[in-house]
């Protein structure tokens, strides 16, 4: 009973996004209109404070879910300039917003420059400081602590105009240094973790334009992709594996070059009853590739190694698509969408490998892969309008997927004898659902679909597959309810594999804005999966053919909870709490299988938080606010725990004119 | 009657004397500095609106500029002395697919936008006006009713919950958006895979899949595709919003992840003959053999060895 209350509570108090604790969220000062200058009209914002955090327990995991670490920071800034008769004569608009500027590990910033009808530009800048133990997967031999950085550049010249010209440029970099893995000298040998520095970066150049003539728009866009990658993996010191086995010494230069052009042409026209929409694509990505390894140490039976492996090769990856999109709209209660789509990837690659053990050339073989994929699509989907309240939807759906694959490995010299395969699948939905609004403040959606797939690829894809989808809405001046509930089962059993899947998500939520002082936010989602696969492994000393089940049960329950007071016109307070919890499959204590103990992991990850923000005068405030993560698991897998509880908080002066 | 209501009513009724000269239909336009007079407060800040380019340059014909661009002719509801009804296009009472067409007019002009109609959203009766805020906008840019992702969240709580998980890309901290891996107005993705397949899933022109604008390294081609990133994409493997696992993963190890697929069963895999199951020297209950990746480093892919060993 208390049980259900609780339940009741968190269904019908249901929440809000929740925030991080900085920077402060939603507390304005001063006059939203800003400062006149000029014909200008200038607002801004700056929130400069000080994070701190006091973290116990795992600071690997930590770092991977939260990261937040002590120092000074600009927590977050906005600042628009707007020209009064939009004539402006330089810019009309320009509008910056930052946040975490100075070392916060989620760094962001973005900026629009405008001029009406001459041009448009946009920046958005982000950076993130990645770090990611990886324990479950490698055992602590797979960390990264590295820096992930982002820009997109967009110009857009006459973008009011009937022809309009865009440029654009990207750019995307991982660098840092971390850990990868290598099982060196004997396949049953000791696997050394190796030092790895990263450093990747792509960089997209893009140039295009449309042109609106008589009611058709013609795009057309060319772009230059370049991705380079010269990570090196290095161990400079040697390391003892199980005796007698050593790697000394451990070099390797991998580096990739790869390049893809590519264009794309639309065209959309329209008239009172029909629009069109087609688009063709085609971009060719390729790359070249060296890779020089070097590795010196003993083997398991104590033989001194000195192992040099060296690769040279090529891939390509030619893709072409092609969609056509029409949309009938013959009266006003009834229109048809339809969208046919084809698209063929073609990846080939070849390498010339070499190995030499001892100095002593072991062996050479010459590669060539081929993996095409060819999908073609249609969706067609009818909707009827009963009235401004009622309307209903059905589709068609029918997709014919050939993949072709040659896999082929021989010695130089010799002719190819590749394995050459071909495949085809075929999948055939439907979907049907209604939109209905019962009041005006209440609105419902339901939608179904039911799909066959005669040969699916893997024994995890979808073969027998029904999704149900439901939405209910109701909406009044100061009260929001939600609710919903997902499903998704697919069946692919065949013998062995025996696979299922089934997901289920229930959510509800609630916002109420009680008075104009006080408002409340709640939330609460369970998702619950259940997946029952066959697998076929080898265990045991000799090892022995075992077939069995995978069973992984998830039971996942997450609610938060938001309550935002304002009090007296002169402070804001917020004070939210957000729980994660897996219950798993419901065990309290380990098996002794280890596929079983591998396949449930509960744990608890909560964080409840507060926020106070005080004005002090028209044009600044002060902010306080604190937040504990707390993350505890219930099963160590691998006798691993990364529990770890922080207390993460920060002050700020919000500065605002 | 309060004196500011009566100056308000008999500024209205001089307004609309030109106009009661002639009979109701057809509706005149008014121009916008006539809606200015009652409604002072949304003028007030509108040179702030994307929406006022269209008065600023001035050239452009009257039912495509200003208050009566969007809500179509005033001069009734100047006669009538207000009054949602006399509104020609009131988004308040408007049927959602008239708003969508009101207001692709002028933005079908874009190609992110080319798709709209067929889009999951407008399935569901979600069109502009449900996340954009054209006069009480949150946001500056694209005039959101909400920030993104709280806009996002009113709809979608179970991604809320999937992206507070202890594993997840950064959405709630910022520094990834909901639209850089989706399109809200519909995507160019082909219909298939359905069913638990993500929605609104943007791609590139060489249709990779949005993953891969940020994990750049995964991007290939290879010499040696691992066959299922390729055919059934990285959520095979990984739940892209959020875990309790590790990087991501359906599952809490990785044996289990890979063995579900490498069991040698059935016509599935590159080959027809099933998806090659382990080999004999794996013995899975040394807690090596169990973290696959520990020696299979390069699973998304390898231009040095087939079983992606480097």
């Amino acid at each position: 009973m208390r049980r259900t209350l609780l339940c009741i509570f968190v269904i019908a108090f249901a929440a809000g996004a929740q925030e991080t604790v900085a920077p402060t969220a939603g507390e304005r000062v001063g006059s939203v209109r800003g400062e006149n200058t000029g014909d200008y009209n200038v607002v801004q914002s700056w929130e400069f404070g000080y994070r701190y955090a006091s973290v116990g327990g795992n600071q690997g995991e930590y770092r991977s879910d939260v990261n937040y670490h002590d120092g000074f920071r600009l927590l977050g800034s906005s600042f628009t300039v707007n020209s009064k008769d939009g004539k402006g004569r330089w810019f009309d608009e320009i509008v910056l917003t930052t946040q975490g500027l100075g070392n916060d590990p989620y760094e962001s910033a973005t900026l629009r420059v405008q001029k009406n009808r001459w041009y448009r530009y946009d920046l958005l800048w982000r950076q993130n400081d990645y770090f990611n133990p990886g324990l479950t997967v490698a055992n602590g031999a797979h960390i990264e602590d590295t820096t992930y950085s982002w820009q997109d550049h967009d110009l857009t010249l006459l973008p009011q105009n009937w022809y309009r010209i865009r440029a654009g440029y990207s750019r995307t970099g991982q660098n840092g240094p971390a850990l990868t893995s290598q099982q060196i000298f004997n396949a049953q040998g000791t696997v050394y973790p190796i030092f790895r520095d990263i450093k990747q970066q792509y960089n997209e150049f893009r140039l295009g334009g449309d042109i609106l003539l008589k009611g058709f728009r013609l795009t057309v866009q060319h772009r230059w992709e370049y991705f380079k990658e010269d990570t090196t993996d290095n161990q400079a010191i040697a390391v003892q594996g199980a005796a007698p086995q050593v790697l000394s010494s451990f070099y390797r230069a991998q580096p990739y070059r790869g390049t893809t052009p590519g264009w794309m042409g639309n065209l959309y026209f329209e008239r009172r009853w029909i629009a069109v929409n087609g688009r063709v694509s085609y971009a060719n990505t390729k790359g070249n590739f060296g890779q020089n390894e070097t590795a010196m140490g003993q083997d398991r039976f104590g033989n001194s190694q000195n192992q040099q492996v060296i690769v040279i090769g090529n891939g390509d990856r030619p893709v072409l698509t092609a969609d056509l999109n029409e949309t009938l709209f013959p009266e006003g209660k009834f229109s048809i969408v339809n969208n046919s789509s084809v698209a063929n990837t073609r990846m080939d690659g070849n390498n010339f490998f070499e190995q030499f053990n001892n100095a002593n050339f072991l062996f050479s073989t010459i590669n060539f892969q081929l993996l095409n994929i060819r999908l073609v699509t249609n969706a067609a989907d009818l909707r009827y309008r009963f009235s401004k309240r009622l309307n209903i939807f059905a589709g068609f759906r029918f997709a014919e997927r050939r993949i072709q694959s040659v896999e082929d490995s021989t010695v130089p010299g010799s002719p190819y004898f590749g394995v050459t395969a071909q495949q085809a699948n075929h999948t055939d939905a439907g979907v049907a659902g209604v939109n209905w609004l019962p009041l005006k403040t209440l609105r419902v959606h339901l939608e179904g679909e039911v799909g066959r797939n005669d040969n699916p690829f893997t024994p995890v894809s979808l073969r027998n597959y029904h999704a149900i989808r439901s939405k209910i809405q109701y909406r009044r001046k100061t009260v929001t309810l939600g609710g919903g509930y997902q499903e998704n089962y697919n069946n692919n059993s065949i013998q062995i594999t025996a696979y299922s899947s089934h997901a289920r998500t229930y959510s509800a939520d609630a916002s109420w804005n009680v008075r104009s002082w006080v408002s409340v936010d709640a939330s609460y989602t369970r998702l619950h999966l259940d997946t029952l696969g066959g697998i076929d492994y080898f265990a045991g000393a000799p090892a022995q053919q075992l077939t069995g089940t995978s069973i992984y049960i998830s039971n996942i329950h997450a609610a938060n909870l938001g309550l935002r007071f304002a009090l007296s016109k002169r402070a804001d307070l917020y004070a939210g709490y957000n729980i994660t919890k897996d219950t798993g499959d419901g065990r309290t204590t380990q098996s002794t299988d280890p596929f079983y103990n591998a396949q449930t992991f509960p744990l608890t990850y909560q964080s409840p938080l507060f926020r106070l923000s005080v004005r002090i005068t028209e044009k600044l405030r002060y902010n306080v606010g604190y937040q504990y993560y707390g993350y505890n698991e219930q099963f160590g897998l691998f006798s691993t725990y990364e529990n770890f509880h922080a207390n993460t908080g920060y002050t700020s002066l919000l500065w605002s004119f | 009657m309060h004196i500011s209501t009566f100056m308000k009513r008999l500024a209205l009724i001089l307004l609309a004397l030109p106009f009661a000269a002639t009979a109701q239909p057809p509706n005149k336009f008014v121009g916008s500095q006539v809606c200015k007079t009652c409604h002072p407060d949304i003028w007030l800040n509108f040179y702030k609106n994307p929406h006022f380019k269209s008065i600023a340059s001035a050239k452009e014909a009257e039912d495509k500029t200003g208050c009566e661009g969007c809500h179509g002719a005033g001069g009734n509801h100047v006669a009538a002395g207000g009054g949602k009804t006399t509104i020609p296009r009131s988004f308040t009472l408007m049927s959602t697919d008239r708003a969508l067409e009101t207001c692709l007019a002028c933005h079908s002009k874009d190609m992110s936008r080319a798709n709209v109609r067929r889009s999951s959203h407008t399935e569901a009766d979600v069109v502009c006006s449900n996340c954009h805020s054209i006069h009480k906008a949150a946001t500056p840019k694209f005039l959101l009713a909400k920030h993104q992702t709280e806009l996002c969240y009113t709809c979608h709580a179970s991604i809320r919950a999937q992206f507070e998980m202890p594993v997840k890309h950064r959405v709630n901290e910022g520094v990834v958006q909901c639209t850089d891996c989706h399109n809200p107005h519909g995507s160019f993705n082909s219909a298939t895979p359905t069913g638990s397949s993500a929605a609104l899933v943007t791609t590139a022109l060489d249709n990779e899949q949005p993953c891969l604008k940020c994990h750049i390294d995964k991007r290939g081609p290879f010499v040696y595709e691992h066959a299922s990133v390729r055919v059934e994409g990285c959520a095979g493997c990984h739940m892209p919003h959020g875990s309790t696992n590790a990087k991501l993963l359906r599952r809490p190890v990785t044996f289990t992840l890979c063995l579900e697929c490498h069991n040698g069963a059935g016509t599935f895999g590159r080959q027809n003959n099933g998806v090659f199951a382990q080999s004999a020297s794996h013995n899975m209950l040394d807690p090596k053999y169990q973290k696959c990746t520990l020696c299979h480093v390069r699973i998304h892919g390898s231009n040095a060895d087939a079983t992606f060993l480097r």
